[in-house]
């Protein structure tokens, strides 16, 4: 399978601080791979360091929210003919590096998403507050207990994606707090699903799209949406 | 004035101002139906008391008046669902043209920049 293949998809909102680093990085990484950053209706200058770091950036007009912008990347991917789709966080929080790691079972067929996991790295510096590491585990149970499928990072925004999922997420994808309620749509179309370990650091700039305030409705919105999901038609 | 009159001149008024909107093109019919059949039931049970006294009945209000309040309450829940509907039919079109436009964009500006410079120098 050919390098060139492969679409990195930043989604960026108010991220001048990280970006422009972060698309250099990966540029110097894995120069054959396709990058852009979908800025979400940012109000700074997401869009000049985005391209001053190389990277191809597509503006939404107004803010749809990360599931919105995300999607935007899978349409892109299926307009290209990509073979595979890697969703990064756009402030700085996931390693480039990993990239190679998390694309490498989706490339060779093993997998059609693969989820790169902060807990399965053996000397992670990073793991998330101690309340974040709640919400992941109720998620991981309750994933589990639906798909049979045992992910240790549900919540993770890093992520590698095949073409048969790429079809599947530009035509639906959640709108906001997509990352667990994606495995239970992977799982529906019987996707292959499982992850490799990536180390995280703490954020360069941004902020979560989840914060206090929003936590009790993030817990609400996808524990509902994922028993939805597994009332609609299988494929 | 009977009670009747006032009734079924009523909801007849509003099902003409409702056509005529249609007709005029401010309304499509898709939006208009559940207002059309909903006059179309005042009508009918405002011209006979005597079915509106036997579905109350049936329904098991002692008062008609009452059952004619909770067809009325009945009638703005279901609408205001039908409205939230419509409102999200709305925003999940106006998503799909945001990607759209942002993916475009996009592209016109790689073409705009790719034949730029061979305007400037002349090829």
């Amino acid at each position: 399978m050919k390098p060139e293949n492969v679409l990195v998809v930043i989604p960026a909102y108010n991220e001048e601080r990280a970006i422009r680093r972060l698309v250099q990085e990966i540029k110097l990484c894995y120069p054959h791979f396709h990058v852009v950053v979908i800025n979400d209706g940012s109000t700074d200058n997401t869009v000049g360091e985005g391209e001053a770091g190389g990277g191809v950036v597509v503006s939404l007009p107004f803010n749809l929210g990360i599931g919105g912008a995300v999607q935007t990347g899978y349409k892109i991917a299926l307009e290209g003919g990509f073979d595979c789709m890697v969703q990064i966080d756009g402030d700085y929080q996931h390693d480039p590096k990993y990239i190679m790691s998390i694309i490498t079972p989706v490339l060779s067929g093993e997998l059609d998403l693969c989820i790169g996991s902060r807990f399965l790295s053996p000397d992670a510096p990073f793991r998330s507050t101690f309340l974040r590491r709640i919400g992941i585990r109720f998620f991981a149970i309750l994933l589990g207990w639906i798909t049979g499928i045992h992910i240790t990072d549900p919540t993770s925004g890093f992520r590698a994606t095949g073409a048969k999922l790429i079809r599947q997420f530009a035509l639906y994808y959640p709108m906001d707090f997509p990352e667990p309620e994606a495995i239970q749509i992977a799982k529906r179309y019987r996707a292959k699903i499982g992850e490799a370990p990536v180390q995280m650091r703490s954020r360069l700039g941004g902020r979560s799209s989840i914060r206090y305030l929003t936590t009790l409705y993030y817990m609400i919105k996808v524990t509902f949406a994922i028993l939805i999901d597994t009332m609609k038609k299988k494929e | 004035m009977q009670v009747k009159t006032s009734v079924i001149l009523i909801s007849l008024a509003i099902f003409l101002l409702v056509v005529d909107l249609i007709r005029r093109q401010k309304i499509t019919f898709r939006y208009s139906l559940f207002w059309l059949f909903t006059c179309s039931v005042a009508l009918i049970l405002g011209s006979s008391p005597r079915l509106l006294d036997r579905l109350a009945n049936l329904a098991g209000f002692t008062l008609p008046s009452n059952f004619v309040f909770f067809l009325l309450l009945s009638f703005f829940i279901i609408l205001s669902l039908l409205l939230t509907l419509y409102i999200n039919e709305q925003n999940s079109r106006t998503e799909i043209l945001a990607q759209k436009i942002a993916i475009l964009q996009q592209k016109l500006g790689e073409l705009e920049k790719k034949s730029g410079p061979e305007k400037g120098s002349g090829g």
